[in-house]
């Protein structure tokens, strides 16, 4: 189902056209996002103005020139740290002065090393810094913060104020969500600081098109050789995804086999036709199983070892919504949901561990949901089973981590499916609308969202739930 | 190396000749590559006096190959007259062909294939051939290669060539397959990046031109230039070099890629019709033929870069492993001949020569490669003033430096040239005694 508002948005007449009239209807920007898979140097030729002493400026060194940044800061030490490494690379770091503040030139990103703010007269750097740049963001721009968790504070009014970025990001996300740009708050663990790089690569780049107002935490719980290819980064990895033959996990299998993956797709025999397209089509291996069998688990363990030895990284994507309000739901309605959203996934991932089908350094991505995060009407079953989905992934990854596996999932929002074109229309433009973005996503942003879990790089980030959801409103 | 080959066998450089090299659609614009090559190839055996029967095979590099007789090096033994028994082969790594026709020569000869073989390479820009869009091809070449066409066919494939926009041949231009970009803006990029002023550039070109002027006045290439005939007569010498260049001059060009950039036609290599040779032998068949050998290619490198990156900037990263190759370091050398593109090519890769960041990130080294010394670099100009047949450079640069080493005796001579594709080359060249 198209979305009018946002097609009618992208043309400049209509937009001037609402401005003109005072119409009270924001028209949504139409979200830039990648041509192809993901490249060494996404900020060709962009611009990003970075300001904070803290502890991630050698990480900042490490990724900006290569990545393709032209850099400006005012912070005399940023600009000693990158640009020792900037010649290598060809790319200047510039000093931020004044008059950028009120040049007209727009810029692809703002970042803020924020992790040494230690008291609340501290926060002051955000406003000055935002508020001096934030009009020079670009169309589609990024806006990123770099924090600690507050459980890391060694200090009370270390903890208030790390805590205080988390409602200011959430809020400049809405400010600026009007023109499609978007703002992220990395949190850091002390140790963690050269982990950051494939998040922000993620954050910054148009592969998070539709994550915005998000916290997202860096540790160094996992192991992590430091050792990652930014292109074809899934080279030589075993990738199985459920539910493969449709929807967002058809686009999770294309994106995870265009990272050079190769993909065993799975979904149920009944799909058998269009899965076999989609593994045909990019290279993969079909599977046809019912994941809430409770042979399933073995069977799917014994082919990937027979196939490839083991798989490296586990998208559980199948999921069924059965839904009715509870005192009309039946009995059935209630044990699909459970079994395939949630006890499959459990089931599945405990019999790769048992029968060592999962190899080290894997990566678990499970979907959850907003409505396992939100709560939704008509939706008790789905949301316990997405709910579930998050214990299982904070749980299971304090586990694995000793073996270098780490296990997240993605919350989506409002995704343009052919499940939500069957919503009415009036839910569903709440749907797309009550959002930083004002609009709703597509299933490769979804895609990208787990295929950035998935990466090697991606080391740092366990135990997460990362909501792609445009800034919902909704369980924010 | 090969069975029965006595090992230490060591491939040396007994000379080297190269035609004028003159601006595309000027002097030599009658003249194919073919044609150019003959020339060289020509005169030198001429000069050095070669009997006919002790060349193995002639190795040739080519960039802009005339598409119905890709195998230049053939059609020169041909035309020439050789034995028939002289093998010929082409070779083409863009700018970098000429010296890939040289260190292949080296190793065929090092490794016990062949004893006397002829290295170099040509392009006449002017000669350059349109392409037709392929659209063409495909619906003409039906009817012109199979068999009888009725008036119907014939009218039909013309009805297929409607708009004519879609078939007018395409102006041929030196661009990135992968990027379109046209190696200009490459250029201009790179000076932007490496913060490269105008200025510096002019600098360069000016030095160029001025370095080759002398060169010419005092009879330095003198030897190392034949003269070609023509059907519009005999050219004799260089016809690029400014001597009357300045930096005033210089300074009033515009810049050619960018309005506000800072690559002109001034500090940029002309298109360049030429050719040029070298003669490489094993040590023991030079001695034994009574030839006094100039100099050895002690090592080379090939490397590549990303052409969406910084097109040029592969020397930066050859040299290094060359110098490695050779048992070298920068210090150790005398003379640095560097492949000038663009002025602002040159100067980004010296930059990053001496940037000990570049070195730690690009090359995982503690040390920068070095500071080039002014005094050594391009000390007879270089490729902007004297021009750039592509694969004819390398053998320039070659001949240059081997009777340059042989003639001060000086020790050694380091090369580096840039190519399309994002291509970098170097190689080292010592002295033999």
């Amino acid at each position: 189902m198209t979305d009018l508002l946002l097609e009618l948005g992208k043309r400049p007449f209509v937009r001037k056209l609402v401005a003109s009239a005072g119409l009270p209807m924001p028209m949504p920007e139409a979200l830039p996002r990648p041509k192809g898979p993901s490249v060494e140097r996404f900020l060709e030729g962009k611009t990003v103005r970075v300001a904070g002493e803290g502890a991630l400026g050698a990480a900042l060194a490490n990724l900006l020139p290569r990545a393709g940044a032209t850099t400006l800061t005012a912070t005399a030490a940023l600009a000693a740290t990158i640009g020792s490494k900037a010649e290598a690379y060809g790319r200047v770091v510039r000093p931020l002065t004044a008059a950028d503040s009120e040049s007209t030139d727009k810029v692809h990103a703002l970042i803020l090393d924020a992790t040494a703010l230690a008291r609340p007269a501290d926060l002051r750097l955000l406003y000055t810094f935002f508020h001096d740049h934030v009009r020079s963001l670009a169309r589609g721009g990024r806006v990123v913060l770099l924090g600690r968790p507050s459980d890391t504070a060694t200090t009370l009014a270390q903890a208030a104020t790390e805590g205080a970025l988390d409602g200011f990001t959430r809020s400049l996300a809405k400010e600026i969500g009007g023109k499609g740009a978007t703002a992220n708050l990395v949190l850091v663990e002390p140790g963690a600081e050269m982990r950051v790089e494939a998040v922000l690569r993620f954050l910054l780049s148009s592969a998070s098109a539709f994550v915005t107002a998000q916290p997202l935490r860096v540790s160094a719980e996992a192991s992590w050789d430091n050792r990652d290819p930014w292109e074809k980064p899934l080279a030589q990895k075993v990738v199985l995804v459920t539910g493969a033959a449709r929807g967002i996990g058809e686009a999770t299998a294309r994106m995870l086999a265009s990272e050079g993956a190769h993909v065993v797709c799975l979904d149920r025999p009944e799909d058998d036709e269009p899965l076999s397209h989609v593994a045909r089509e990019i290279g993969g291996t079909p599977l046809t199983a019912d994941v809430s069998d409770p042979e399933a688990g073995v069977q799917i363990a014994l082919e990937l070892k027979r196939l490839h030895g083991g798989v490296d990284i586990v998208v559980h994507n199948a999921g069924v919504t059965r839904d009715r309000t509870l005192a009309r739901m039946q009995e059935s309605g209630w044990d699909q949901t459970i079994n395939i959203n949630l006890a499959a996934i459990l089931h599945i991932t405990e019999t790769l561990l048992q029968t060592g089908a999962l190899r080290d350094n894997g990566r678990v991505v499970s979907l959850s949901s907003i409505a396992g995060i939100a709560g939704n009407m008509g939706q008790t079953n789905y949301a316990a089973s997405k709910s579930g989905v998050i214990g299982f992934t904070r749980y299971l990854a304090k586990q694995t981590k000793a073996r270098g596996i780490t296990v997240n999932a993605i919350a989506p929002g409002f995704i343009e499916t052919r499940m939500t074109a069957a919503v009415p229309m009036m839910i569903r433009e709440a749907g797309r609308r009550l959002s930083a973005l004002g609009q709703g996503g597509l299933p490769e942003d979804v895609a990208r969202a787990i295929t950035f879990m998935a990466l090697p790089g991606s080391a740092g980030v366990t135990g997460q739930v990362l909501r792609v959801c445009g800034g919902a409103l909704i369980g924010a | 190396m090969a069975k029965n080959t006595p090992k230490n066998r060591r491939a040396v450089i007994v000379g080297g000749l190269r035609t004028p090299f003159a601006k595309a659609f000027t002097e030599l614009m009658e003249l194919d590559t073919i044609a150019l090559g003959v020339a060289a190839v020509g005169g030198l055996l001429r000069k050095l006096d070669l009997p006919r029967t002790e060349i193995d095979g002639i190795i040739w590099g080519g960039v802009v190959l005339p598409p119905l007789s890709v195998n230049i090096g053939r059609e020169i033994v041909l035309d020439l007259g050789l034995p028939a028994s002289v093998e010929g082969h082409t070779v083409t790594r863009a700018c970098a062909s000429g010296l890939q026709a040289i260190t292949d020569a080296a190793s065929a000869i090092e490794r016990g294939d062949a004893d006397v073989l002829i290295a170099g390479g040509s392009d006449s820009t002017s000669n350059a051939p349109i392409a037709f869009p392929n659209k063409v091809t495909r619906t003409l070449a039906p009817l012109a290669l199979g068999g009888k066409a009725t008036a119907a066919d014939i009218l039909g494939a013309l009805a297929q060539l409607m708009p004519l926009s879609e078939v007018l041949p395409r102006q041929p231009r030196v661009a990135e397959r992968t990027t379109g970009e046209v190696m200009g803006e490459s250029a201009e990029r790179m000076a932007q990046r490496n913060e490269i002023s105008r200025e510096a550039q002019d600098q360069l070109a000016l030095r160029s031109h001025q370095r080759a002027a002398r060169a010419i006045a005092s009879g330095r290439f003198d030897d190392e230039i034949t003269k070609v005939e023509t059907p519009k007569g005999l050219v004799h010498s260089d016809s690029l070099v400014r001597a009357d260049t300045s930096a005033e001059k210089l300074a009033k060009l515009r810049p050619v890629f960018s309005k506000t950039g800072t690559v002109t036609a001034g500090n940029s290599s002309p298109l360049t019709d030429g050719a040029a040779a070298i003669v490489m032998m094993s040590e023991e068949k030079a001695r034994a033929l009574g030839y006094e050998p100039l100099a050895t290619v002690s090592s080379w490198s090939y490397v590549g870069v990303d052409p969406a990156d910084q097109l040029l900037i592969g020397p930066a990263i050859a040299v290094p492993k060359a110098l490695d190759r050779a048992g070298l370091t920068l210090q150790d050398i005398d003379l640095v001949d560097m492949h000038e593109a663009f002025a602002a090519q040159v100067l980004s890769v010296l930059k990053m020569m001496g940037s000990q960041a570049f070195a730690r990130e690009r090359l995982g080294r503690d040390q920068a490669t070095g500071e080039v010394d002014p005094d050594k670099l391009n000390i007879y100009g270089g490729s902007i003033a004297i021009g750039h047949p592509f694969a004819a450079t390398g053998a320039r640069m070659v001949t240059t430096m081997a009777n340059e080493l042989h003639r001060t005796g000086k020790r050694s001579a380091l090369l580096g040239i840039c190519a399309a594709g994002g291509l970098g080359a170097a190689a080292v060249l010592e002295r033999v005694d």
